[in-house]
Parts: structure tokens; C-alpha cells; sequence
């Protein structure tokens, strides 16, 4: 961790040097982006007493940006200053007269670019920049060292810069989700007010499937995804559970990302056909009630209710599918995957023809399909653990 | 109404007689703002808030919680888990609750009574999901009759689609020459004010011309609100008095429209678009009054909030504020004057949800998921202390009367130097192309003088006569320096007045 960290500093430390260049008039050029989020790309740099500096600061946000630099400490006081400008604030570029105000950039639109030059104070300290729109202030800043020394304080520590820049993954409670008593929340992060012991769900985005999607995580170390859209499982995997940094983060196009290894994939877009017809049938998603935790979907193919409970194989090399179809009236076909050969299929009720099994009515009141994947049977390292 | 007048003029005069217990200095201040204490591991990002009826407070988080707290014990609870950022709730009992996710309205229920929901019912799913971050849902509110109504985000340009959506697909709801920079509405209903008929019964479009209407109430009355966030087509943020089959401007949503089928809403005539608008209620000046308006909530504690009975409170996530709305019906149509009713008195920023618990305490929960904001929930309590403010602001033929909540110094309410007008408007039009999300332009920016002004014998009442007044402007006054008759500043001094029609 601590050279993860240090190795982090120097990365910022290289990369702020390389944007601080010396320019033919002897002015420090410091090329500083507004990027999405309320933030500037370059959180902080480093510059001798009395310099020339001239910044160059772009808009690269889709929102509107001013830049000011303030005498050291005073950037809240500024930022406060600005809100109070209230009517006057739009003309004033949300600049505020204040003593504290040592030099600024009014606000620069989507695109452009403002510069300014300026001779660095003589007196050593940390400076802070900040965009005072409305809001912004109080995330959007980052701090200029007037300093002889080159080096600046640790990353991870450094009070000048905003939190989500200096802060780990865990210690913003982001990272994978693990199903970690909240009594070992020292070795890991903590995600939410509870202990995830599974079976526990998030309804979420994920990968290869629709857009209202539920994902599971069982005993045994098997997940699940089941799309709420189609009314069916996508896919299970063994592993991990989630990553749901990026999604938890908003503001942004997101995923959660699986961890693990996937080792059943729904190869039907219909797994479930009731009656002789390969028509689609129409699904609609009824909700789902837990059962000793595990979810039991509901949901109707053609106004016919269907319930489905995924639990896993005892021996954690697939998972259990419990069915329920109390009123099918007609013969019910399953079919899941048959193109796989690593899998392997078994039914409580039924008869398997070509690959698909058939139910009577009676059957499908209540049924169950137990997948075995090979893969995860034969995997030893795996049992081992 | 008699009752609240009554409630009113009781209040107020209790509140005189324990007055001269308290200094008047602005510490004195009638408001308190509390923090409470959030459970270990939460990321308290504030998506919904509801008081059940057993005085319990329900909350819902961005992670997917929904946490019940007991104020006695201070104790959190977990309720239920899992949940796709739900952005709303209502409760319906101790036991149950409406909660608005990204992907359906679901009725939670514990139906074995341990406390912890374990029934999870679809009420509906039926609108569009693109897998766009910007299709936030919000809502549920309902109405006397029980109907429940949810509102549906645009996406935004910073983002994409899925490679599978829910609904049918329309590209017409997206522009992709100028439009790049447009929030948009590819899948069904986005952009719209949807209902929900008590009883069952299908989800129905209710109003269209959303762009991101994070925030609905009633108010006393019934009449359904719904805040709009500025930026492309919203020039600056709304609150729309919204009513069946009206479009209130943003041109997205009306690819949903029958009328509209086959064509392209972005390129129609400005004034085409202009023409079918139902114009805001309430225009909330940007970067002065609000930038990111969030839930408008009515205050139905005929004063044990405070001396704003019925006037809607509004969350601002930009700063530290709520925004306090003062209407009334002109020419047949609501209309009136936002003022700021919390400054700089510790409250965060990111006030995303609103409510009033039992004891007429407001309760307010922040998020902030990307945008400027915190997280957490607090508490806002009237300590008894009369406010020094703007009690209502109402149009005259030709000028305002403001109406104090206590009498003020005479002579420093006549004084027309305390008075500062400016007029401007908002233009509606497509947003240029490059020009920042939250760039907003004042257009006609003018001071308007003061030409005479008159207090009512008990100092409560001030009428000034203005210059001119126009239909369609901002009327923004900022008051000078007025104190109370006992010599307290006023708490507020910042007005703005959204004039869509004069006095009849």
C-alpha cells in the first residue's frame, strides 16, 4: 500500500513537473484544465518564490468555470464572498472584490481558453486556485506551492487538494463489494451500514444485459445476474461479486464490473415457453419476495404467473433453479443452454427432448434444474481454497 | 383558510408576547439547524425522505438503503437493501412504501412483521430506459384521490445509450448536428410527468417538456408542482405549475407525442415551440436565487414552522439554501416571488429532499453523486422566535406590496433608497452550441425606480408604486437596510418576482 502510494506521489509529482515548463521569457507555463466533474485536472503544482507563471486554463467541462487564485487559507472566505454577491454575481463574473483575491480569470465557456501571468509571491505558502461558480468552490480547487523546496506534502494526506483526489478507493467506501462482516472492516472498506452476508442483491447496471437488471450474490462464492426486462437469467459466475466504483461515483455512464469468472450464459432468449408456441411471449416483471434472503422472482409470460428461485449447488459447481408455475394449463418447455457441453443438466420433473425439457402442467406446479459446470467441478485450486 | 388565518394571528400573537425574552441580534435567529448523526458505513446520499406515520423518518440512499429512524432513540435501521438509486419514496404505513428506482415504481412491504421488508412489488415499469446516467426517475407524489405521479430525466449529451434499452428507441429524440449538446429522449416518456391512476391501471403521460425535474409536491390546494434544472432550453430554473397535457419547453420529450410523430422537435421554430409552452410559475434567477432547484415542499404545520403556512419550500444544491415560494393567482394563473429562507446558518449544500416530521420540524437530506453537493440529513427547527422577513410579496396594478412577517421600522420602509429594483427576462431558446451548461444570459437588464411608497398603519404592510411593470420579466428587489420595529435586520433581502401577467 505504502509504495502503491509513494509510487502514485511520484507519478504527480513527474506529471505536474512536466506541465510546469520554463518558457523562452523564463515564465513557468502551467497548462490547467476544467474537466467533468467540477474539478481541475492538475490539483496542484509547485513553483519558486517571485517567478514569472503564466497559466493557461481551458475549459474542457461542459459547464462554466472561473479560476482564482487566493491568498493562502482564505478560500473558503472567498468562495462565501462569492455566493454573496447573489444579483450582483453574473455581471461580476462571481468574482468577489476581496482582499483575499489575489488574481483571477473571469468565467471561460465550454472550449476556451484564458491566460494569466503573473509574478509568484515572494513569500513561501500554499496558495489555493478555485473555480467560485455557484457550487463549484467548494469541490473544484487545488493549490499552487510557492515554495524552494521541490517537493510537496504526501497525496494522500495533503488538506490543500479536494478529498476525492487524495483519498484511497476504501477510504470512499469504493472498490469491490465483499462479503465482509462489518467487524473486519479494518482490512477492508465498508460499503454500507450492514454486513453483506449472502444472498444479498443490488438492482444495477451490468454488462450483457438489459437495462433493469438484478444481480445476486449466493453462498458459495456464485453470482448471478437476472434482467428484470426479459424476465429471465443471464448469467452466473463464480469469484468475486461486484466492483460498483465506477457506478457509485455517478455523473457518469457506468457498469458494475463482475468479479469472476462467468460459467453459465442463458443461450435462450425464451428459456421458459409455455404451451406449443415459439412465439415471444409477453413478460412482465411482478416484483420478488425473499425467502430465507434469496430472491423469488415473479413474473408473467403471456399473463401467466411464474416464480424462480436461484439458489446454488451444494457442492458450489452451479446453481439450483426452483421453479414454480402453479396454473401453466398447457405444456411448459424449458430450455436453457444445450450448446455448451460443459454443462450439464438435470431436472426433478420432466423429460428432455432434443435438449429442451418438457413438463405437463402438473410437472411444472413445481420443478427445479440443477446446472453442473465441469469447469468449476474439475478445478482443484479452486477446492483447495 | 379561516382556521389558518386564525392559527396565524394566535401564533403571531404568542410570539410577540415571548419576543422580549430573546436578544435581537442575528443570533438571535429564528431557525436552528441540527445534524444527525448518520449510521457507521453509510454513504449518505439522500435520494428520499418520508415521515411515517408512527413519527418514524424514512430515508432512502444512492447505495440502495432504505433506513427508517426513530428521533427518540436517534437509532437507524435498515429497511430494505439493493435498491437502483432510488431517488423518492412515499410511504404508505409503518410497514410499506412506494420507492421510485431507476428501473420501476416498487411498493416495499414487510409482510411478516420482523421489521425488515421482504415483499417487492413492480407497480410499474412501463417507460423507457436508455442506460443513459442522466435518466434519474423522481417521485412518487400523490394526489387527494390517490393517484401517484413520478417524472422522468432526459438523458444527457455527456452520455450514451446501452447496447440494450428498455422501450422502443426513437432517434428523433436526439439532434446529433447541433443537438450534440442537447439532453435528450430516445426511449419513451423521458422528459414527461407521468401518472399512475389510483387503483391500478396503466402508467399514463401526464405533462411533457422536462428537462430535469428533480423535485414534485402539492401544495395545500392541489396543485401539482415540479421544479426544472437549468441549462439547454431551461434558460434558467423553473417551478412549473404543472397540469394535464401541457408542455412546459424543453422539446425532447414531444417525440413522444402523437402530434409530433415523424418529426424532428429540436429544429421546429423557436416560436412554434414558444407558442404550445406553458411558462413557469416561478423563474428562479441562475446564480443568484438557485442553480440546481430539487423538491418543492409545501408547509402544512399551519405555523409550527414558522410564520409560512402553505408557501412551498425549496431545496437548492448549489449552496447552502432552501428557497422559500410565496404565490398567488393572477389573471387566472399562478404566479409570485422566491426569496431565500436559509443562509449561512450551517445547513450543507446538495438540499435534495424535503420533509416535515410531526413536530413541524423540516428535515433535509443532501447528496451530491457527482454533481456539487454533501451528503447526510438535518434538521431544521423553528425555535418560536418570529422571522424578520418577507411574509408574502403580491402584484398591484402598478407596483408590489410586501407584506412583513412583524412590523418595521416606518421611516426605513419608506425610504425608497431601500429599495433596489432591476428587471430583466429569460429568453427561451435552443442553447448555442459550445456555450457552457450553466452559462445563463439576463436579458434587458434595467433598474427600475421607485416612485412612491406606503406603510400601513401597523408597519406590517409596505406598497410601492414602480415606474412600469412588464409581463414576462424577473421583477428582482433587493431590500436595504429595514429593520423590525424592535430594530431586527431583516433575515432576507433578496426578492425576485416572476411577472407572466399583470393585474387584470
Amino acid at each position: 500500500m505504502g509504495k502503491i502510494s509513494l509510487l502514485v506521489c511520484l507519478l504527480f509529482l513527474i506529471i505536474s513537473r512536466a506541465l510546469a515548463q520554463q518558457n523562452v521569457d523564463g515564465e513557468i507555463v502551467i497548462n490547467l484544465n476544467a474537466i467533468s466533474g467540477m474539478q481541475f485536472d492538475l490539483v496542484r503544482f509547485n513553483v519558486k518564490p517571485g517567478v514569472k507563471v503564466k497559466i493557461n486554463f481551458t475549459n474542457t467541462d461542459d459547464m462554466a468555470h472561473n479560476f482564482l487564485i487566493t491568498k493562502p487559507g482564505s478560500r473558503l472566505d472567498v468562495v462565501n464572498d462569492a455566493l454573496k454577491l447573489e444579483e450582483k454575481g453574473p455581471q461580476m463574473n462571481y468574482i468577489p472584490k476581496s482582499q483575499n483575491v489575489l488574481w483571477s480569470i473571469p468565467v471561460v465557456s465550454t472550449n476556451q481558453t484564458a491566460t494569466l501571468t503573473f509574478n509568484a509571491p515572494n513569500q513561501p505558502g500554499a496558495y489555493p486556485y478555485v473555480c467560485t461558480y455557484p457550487g463549484h468552490g467548494f469541490i473544484m480547487y487545488g493549490v499552487m506551492y510557492v515554495s524552494n523546496d521541490v517537493n510537496m506534502p504526501d497525496l494522500q494526506t495533503d488538506q490543500n487538494i479536494p478529498p476525492s483526489r487524495r483519498e484511497s478507493k476504501a477510504g470512499q467506501g469504493l472498490g469491490p463489494v465483499k462479503a465482509t462482516p462489518l467487524s473486519d472492516a479494518k482490512a477492508h472498506h465498508v460499503s454500507h451500514p450492514y454486513d453483506l452476508v449472502p444472498p444479498f442483491l443490488y438492482r444495477i447496471f451490468m454488462d450483457d444485459s438489459g437495462p433493469a437488471s438484478i444481480a445476486v450474490s449466493l453462498p458459495q462464492d456464485i453470482s448471478y445476474c437476472w434482467d428484470t426486462g426479459s424476465c429471465r437469467l443471464r448469467y452466473a459466475w463464480t469469484g468475486g461479486f461486484l466492483d460498483n466504483t465506477a457506478i457509485w461515483k455517478g455523473h457518469v455512464d457506468a457498469n458494475a464490473k463482475i468479479l469472476g469468472t462467468v460459467f453459465y450464459r442463458e443461450a435462450s432468449e425464451y428459456p421458459v415457453i409455455i404451451g406449443n408456441s415459439d412465439k415471444q411471449a409477453i413478460a412482465e416483471f411482478k416484483g420478488y419476495k425473499l425467502i430465507d434472503k434469496y430472491p423469488e422472482f415473479h413474473y408473467q409470460l403471456n399473463g401467466v404467473d411464474v416464480f424462480e428461485l436461484i439458489k446454488p449447488k451444494n457442492d458450489g459447481n452451479g446453481i439450483v433453479r426452483n421453479f414454480r408455475i402453479p396454473d401453466a394449463g398447457n405444456t411448459v418447455w424449458f430450455s436453457g443452454n444445450s450448446t455448451n457441453a460443459s454443462l450439464e443438466h438435470k431436472s426433478s420433473a420432466g423429460t428432455w427432448v432434443d435438449g429442451r425439457l418438457k413438463l405437463s402442467p402438473q410437472d411444472a406446479k413445481q420443478f427445479s434444474i440443477t446446472t453442473t459446470n465441469y469447469s468449476l467441478l474439475f478445478n482443484t485450486r479452486r477446492k483447495k481454497k | 383558510m379561516m382556521n389558518l388565518k386564525l392559527c396565524r394571528f394566535l401564533l403571531f400573537a404568542f410570539l410577540l408576547g415571548t419576543q422580549d425574552l430573546h436578544s435581537q441580534t442575528r443570533a438571535e435567529s429564528s431557525y436552528t439547524v441540527q445534524n444527525i448523526a448518520m449510521p457507521h458505513g453509510l454513504m449518505a446520499e439522500t435520494g428520499g425522505l418520508a415521515f411515517l406515520p408512527d413519527g418514524r423518518l424514512a430515508a432512502c440512499f444512492i447505495r440502495g438503503e432504505l433506513m427508517l429512524y426513530t428521533p427518540q432513540t436517534k437509532e437507524w435501521k435498515v429497511f430494505a437493501t439493493g435498491l437502483h438509486e432510488p431517488l423518492g419514496i412515499h410511504a404508505v404505513s409503518n410497514s410499506e412504501f412506494i420507492v421510485m428506482q431507476r428501473p420501476e415504481l416498487t411498493r416495499i412491504r414487510d409482510t411478516d412483521s420482523d421489521g425488515v421488508a421482504d415483499h417487492y412489488e413492480t407497480l410499474t415499469d412501463d417507460f423507457g430506459i436508455s442506460g443513459n446516467y442522466h435518466e434519474f426517475n423522481y417521485g412518487p407524489v400523490q394526489d387527494a384521490k390517490g393517484n401517484l405521479y413520478i417524472a422522468l430525466n432526459t438523458a444527457s449529451q455527456g452520455g450514451s445509450v446501452r447496447p440494450e434499452v428498455r422501450g422502443p428507441l426513437n432517434p428523433l429524440g436526439r439532434d446529433m448536428t447541433q443537438g450534440i449538446y442537447e439532453m435528450y429522449s430516445v426511449v419513451p416518456y423521458r422528459g414527461w410527468v407521468m401518472k399512475l391512476p389510483a387503483g391500478g391501471g396503466k402508467l399514463q403521460p401526464y405533462a411533457s417538456g422536462m428537462r430535469s425535474p428533480n423535485g414534485m409536491g402539492f401544495d395545500l390546494k392541489g396543485n401539482l408542482f415540479v421544479t426544472d434544472n437549468q441549462s439547454d432550453w431551461v434558460e434558467t430554473s423553473t417551478l412549473y405549475h404543472v397540469k394535464e397535457g401541457k408542455f412546459y419547453g424543453h422539446p425532447a420529450s414531444l417525440v413522444w407525442q402523437k402530434e409530433w410523430a415523424g418529426r424532428n422537435p429540436f429544429i421546429s421554430p423557436v416560436d412554434e415551440l414558444d407558442k404550445i409552452r406553458t411558462k413557469a410559475a416561478v423563474l428562479f434567477p441562475q446564480g443568484i436565487m438557485a442553480n440546481s432547484p430539487s423538491q418543492p415542499l409545501c408547509d402544512i404545520t399551519k405555523g409550527k414552522f414558522g410564520p409560512f403556512a402553505g408557501q412551498l419550500f425549496v431545496g437548492e444544491m448549489n449552496r447552502d439554501r432552501i428557497v422559500r415560494v410565496m404565490l398567488e393567482t393572477v389573471a387566472g394563473e399562478l404566479q409570485g416571488a422566491s426569496i431565500p429562507f436559509i443562509d449561512g446558518q450551517g445547513l450543507r449544500k446538495g438540499n435534495n429532499r424535503l420533509a416535515f416530521a410531526p413536530d413541524g420540524s423540516l428535515w433535509v437530506g443532501q447528496i451530491a453523486f457527482g454533481w456539487a453537493g454533501d451528503q447526510g440529513v438535518q434538521r431544521i427547527v423553528f425555535n418560536g422566535n418570529l422571522p424578520a422577513d418577507v411574509q408574502m410579496m403580491n402584484l398591484t396594478k402598478n407596483g408590489f406590496d410586501l407584506t412583513f412577517t412583524q412590523p418595521v421600522n416606518k421611516s426605513q420602509a419608506i425610504d425608497a433608497n431601500n429599495y433596489s429594483f432591476r428587471h430583466y427576462y429569460y429568453k427561451y431558446q435552443r442553447k448555442v452550441k459550445n456555450a457552457g451548461a450553466d452559462v445563463t444570459d439576463q436579458q434587458d437588464i434595467q433598474t427600475v425606480p421607485v416612485k412612491s411608497i406606503k406603510i400601513s398603519p401597523d408597519g406590517l404592510k409596505v406598497s410601492l408604486v414602480l415606474g412600469e411593470l412588464k409581463a414576462g420579466y424577473v421583477y428582482e428587489l433587493k431590500l436595504g437596510d429595514i429593520t423590525t420595529a424592535k430594530g431586527r435586520p431583516l433575515d432576507n433581502k433578496l426578492i425576485c418576482y416572476t411577472l407572466n401577467n399583470l393585474k387584470p
